[in-house]
């Protein structure tokens, strides 16, 4: 070994043994280990002032008033806004998903015509084009039962000489068909539930789906002392935490509120309606409890113990939900206990040549719509009610892909509630009229466009643009802008004049008469928020909180009382075709003794075929087996009644 | 052949035995000590020249003008063009249009603040041709682009560290002063040095950065990103503990 190669390892062995004498190589592997948290594709954490935004949500019915939770300007989540008294600080299933769905990848990203991306300018000159040739068969379908964009849509068939405005089938169009129309009556019903000391909640599951449910939920927990009754076709969640859950048909539950209507008239309480008489005579005769347990299998004593208790409370109300029979029923029984049952003004408009809320709600669209220019606004009526919607050329408003926007022509992408301003007046159900405006929380990142904007646009109704719509409005409401946007509510606690109504004697005789299908199980289709509603499915993280009753992996679960699995033959776990109206589903058989025996309960607002991983091919479309009959006596079309063969596959 | 082997082995002692290894020694414990470490770093400067002499000591504000607590106990940091426009009062969309009508592109920053647009130079409060300069630098690529300014934080701390500015808000340079021995590792002596200083957050930040007119270079680490005075847990739990704070994970990895 030579000199020069020993001195150089030597040499070596003393730098590599003096380099571990500083600190170069414990920071260098210190600095190793903590390179890893800076790796450029891992996300980092966007930091800033964090905000509650107030604004409005409408992917439920009813609307939830919310606070945007913002930091450096930028949306993340919403929650429930305290200071508005629709949510009390509460909020739905749905809207609270709402920054998730802000954000989807099925957004619509432009408008689209046949497929194809088109300007807005086109757009204009192509839907200016095709009114023009329309006239008056022009239709227009809402899903939006509360803002004002309904008045532009109006004023725009107004200005085409149409009336056909559509809303998709709710709770709302019936209790308004059963008090305006058949009642003679005006304004909105609305019940206290809050501060009612006996709420017979017959058929409305308001802790689930019916009406303001977030506000419905307040009312509940903060009504200590009073007791509420559940009375339908099955124990929902609604029914778990009342007090008492009364099992009954839902084609039965106008002849149920009339036979307790009996005990009611027979304890000679009266209200000065013209027809009062006659009703007396009608229920007296026609619906007496024997009668009424005969028609609907409910026990008499059943009745009469809820009459006793409606009676002997100071402040009952009940609260219908189900067909227009159902509803005038229950109106009528409101008016002879006269409790907490509300009749709310309707606010001003801002569009003069708009409908009315209740002239809205008129036209039937179980009965089907046809025109030949068709505009969807934020609605899936070729999700829920394909059979009855056709359209020579169909032009849907949506922020999201929708079977709707998949079958229309022209698809206008309208920005997401957190980026428009927008308004939520009275929704259904709520004890008082109020009204909440919503403001643009985020910058809208894709090409969209305000719905009214685009038709405001189209027709001369004397505003520019969406927003003078709304300063109108909230001037014909009579409320204060700077604190509307601070997101509290102007309520109103006046009511609608009552004088000249009736309590559709006449009408009611018949149409409450139970009428079911030929089918081998009544069907009861129930709406859970989670689960999705006519117009919005699940939402993104949603899923996680649908029970193995409504869904297990991508099948549905129907739900049976033991007694009917065995005389279908099935039991836990059976696969099962459901046929009814003109479709069938597929489901698996869950045994659940809260659904009344002889029925089938499924939940509606799954199978979509378009959407987003998480609503997509998830379970199957009750809509399509829901057989739509006539209220021939009232004049309207319920779901009521459905019913359903089952065959084990 | 013995006596050879036993030459060179005389030899080998001769030309090293332990002289090679002590300068070997040597050498890299003076470069580990004194050239090495410099090299980890690299410096990068802030996007612009900021003075908070000019604001502090010329406009009269206080550190609690752009570096406050917000209501919810949640610290400002760095301020946010919305505070800036307070007093820079360029109208964003003025300016653009004004850039459009001059025809030029307004992402050619150079091109614009060349072209000296009277609605961004009317505006302007900066009295020297330095200070405007920089002013017109943070108003051209920053404000009316509707961007915020990426400030590099020499204090830099990852997201999975949970840091209150509220929760040592009370901190006492005084009293700390009393175990500046014990914190000798952990916070420059310099800070104790003199009568104790009002404001604490020398104890973590730039020395008296309200007296500084350019600030200095962000060493970045060339490994780890980190800026070389971004605090290390180590030093957090040395003083957690001389202070009795807990020290559990969670206390700041929430």
């Amino acid at each position: 070994m030579s000199v020069a190669r020993r001195a150089f390892i030597q040499m070596s062995v003393g730098a590599t043994v003096g380099i571990l004498f500083t600190p170069t190589v414990w920071t260098a592997l210190d600095d190793v280990s903590i390179w890893t948290q800076n790796w450029p594709w891992i996300p980092s954490l966007k930091y800033g002032e964090v905000k509650g935004v107030p604004t409005v949500s409408k992917m439920c019915e009813s609307g939830c008033a919310v606070k945007v939770r913002t930091v450096a300007g930028e949306a993340f989540g919403t929650e429930g806004n305290m200071d508005n008294p629709l949510s009390g600080g509460g909020i739905c299933p749905l809207c609270a998903n709402g920054v998730q769905v802000m954000n989807s990848p099925t957004r619509i990203k432009a408008p689209m015509l046949n497929g194809k991306e088109i300007s807005w300018d086109d757009a204009n000159k192509l839907v200016s084009e095709k009114l023009a040739a329309a006239g008056s068969k022009v239709a227009v379908i809402s899903g939006d039962q509360t803002g004002t964009v309904n008045e532009v849509f109006s004023g725009l068939l107004a200005s085409q000489g149409s009336d056909a405005f559509y809303s998709m089938p709710s709770d709302m169009q019936a209790a308004d068909k059963a008090w305006t129309g058949l009642m003679g009556g005006s304004g909105q019903i609305g019940y206290d539930m809050e501060n009612a000391d006996v709420v017979l909640l017959a058929g409305a599951d308001a802790l689930e789906s019916w009406g303001p449910t977030v506000a419905n939920m307040k009312a509940f927990a903060n009504n200590e002392n009073g007791k509420f009754i559940f009375a339908g076709p099955m124990q929902t969640r609604t029914a778990s935490v009342t007090s008492k859950w009364v099992p009954v048909p839902a084609e039965g539950m106008a002849a149920f509120t009339l036979g307790i209507t009996y005990y009611v008239l027979q304890a000679g309480k009266s209200v000065p309606a013209a027809d009062f008489d006659q009703f007396k005579a009608m229920v007296i005769s026609g619906y007496t409890p024997a009668k009424v347990e005969a028609a609907t299998g409910v026990k008499a004593d059943a009745m009469a113990e809820i009459a006793k208790q409606l009676l002997a409370a100071d402040n009952p109300v009940v609260v219908p939900g189900g067909s227009v029979a159902a509803n005038g029923a229950a109106f009528a029984l409101n008016l002879l206990l006269g409790g907490a049952m509300k009749v709310l003004p309707e606010f001003g408009k801002a569009v003069e040549t708009a409908m009315t809320r209740s002239e809205m709600l008129k036209q039937d669209i179980l009965k089907g719509v046809s025109a030949d220019v068709l505009m969807v606004y934020e609605a899936n009526p070729f999700y829920a009610l394909p059979e009855q919607v056709k359209g020579a050329f169909t032009v849907a408003f949506d922020s999201v892909e929708t079977e709707t926007t998949a079958a229309a022509d022209l698809v206008l992408p309208t920005p997401h509630a957190y980026e428009r301003a927008d308004d939520l007046a009275t929704p259904y159900g709520v004890a008082s009229a109020t009204y909440s405006l919503g403001v643009p929380v985020s910058k809208p990142t894709l090409n969209v466009m305000n719905a009214a904007d685009f038709v405001l646009g189209l027709a001369d109704l004397g505003f520019e643009n969406f927003d003078e719509v709304l300063e109108a409005k909230v001037t014909a409401v009579g409320a204060d802008m700077d604190e509307l946007a601070e997101g509290a509510a102007y309520v109103l606690e006046e009511s609608a004049d009552v004088s000249g109504v009736t309590l559709a004697a006449s009408v009611l005789g018949k149409a409450a008469v139970p009428v079911k299908g030929t089918g081998a199980v009544a069907l009861a289709p129930y709406t859970l928020l989670n689960v999705g509603t006519a117009n919005q499915a699940t939402t993104p993280n949603a899923p996680c909180t649908i029970s193995n009753n409504q869904l297990i992996g991508d099948n549905m679960v129907v739900m049976m009382a033991s007694a009917t699995a065995k005389k279908l033959g099935v039991g836990v776990g059976s696969k099962v075709k459901l046929s009814g109206g003109n479709g069938d589903c597929e489901a698996l058989v869950q045994v659940f003794e809260g659904v009344l025996p002889g029925v089938v309960a499924a939940p509606l607002g799954m199978g979509h075929t378009v959407g987003d991983e998480f609503s997509k091919g998830k379970g199957d479309n009750v809509y399509k087996i829901l057989t739509v009959s006539s209220e021939a006596a009232a004049g309207a079309s319920t779901w009521a009644g459905s019913t359903v063969n089952v065959a084990k596959i | 052949m013995g006596q050879k082997v036993m030459e060179e082995r005389k030899a080998s002692k001769r030309c090293g035995g332990v002289l090679p290894f002590i300068i070997g020694f040597l050498a890299t414990c003076v470069l580990g000590w004194a050239v090495l470490p410099g090299l980890f770093y690299v410096e990068v400067e802030q996007p612009f020249k900021f003075s908070h002499t000019i604001h502090v000591e010329g406009q009269g504000m206080d550190c609690e003008s752009c570096h406050f607590f917000r209501d919810d106990g949640s610290y400002a940091g760095f301020p946010t063009n919305e505070g800036c426009a307070e007093c820079h009062a360029v109208d964003p969309e003025e300016a653009m249009e004004a850039i459009a009508e001059a025809g030029i592109d307004a992402n050619d920053y150079d091109a614009i603040m060349k072209a000296e647009i009277g609605a961004i130079e009317d505006n302007l409060a900066s009295e020297s041709d330095e200070n405007k300069q920089a002013e017109r630098e943070y108003i051209v690529k920053y404000l009316i682009q509707g961007k915020e300014v990426p400030w590099l934080n020499y204090q830099y701390q990852p997201d999975n560290v949970y840091f209150s500015h509220k929760a040592h808000e009370g901190l006492d340079i005084a009293e700390l002063a009393e175990m500046k021995k014990e914190l000798s590792s952990v916070v420059d002596s310099a800070v104790f040095e003199g009568e104790a200083p009002e404001q604490n957050c020398n104890l973590c930040h730039l020395k008296d950065i309200d007296k500084n007119d350019t600030p200095p270079a962000f060493q970045q680490n060339i490994l780890s990103g980190y800026s070389k005075m971004t605090m290390k847990m180590w030093k957090c739990e040395r003083c957690h503990a001389l202070k009795g704070q807990p020290n559990a994970c969670y206390t700041c990895h929430k």
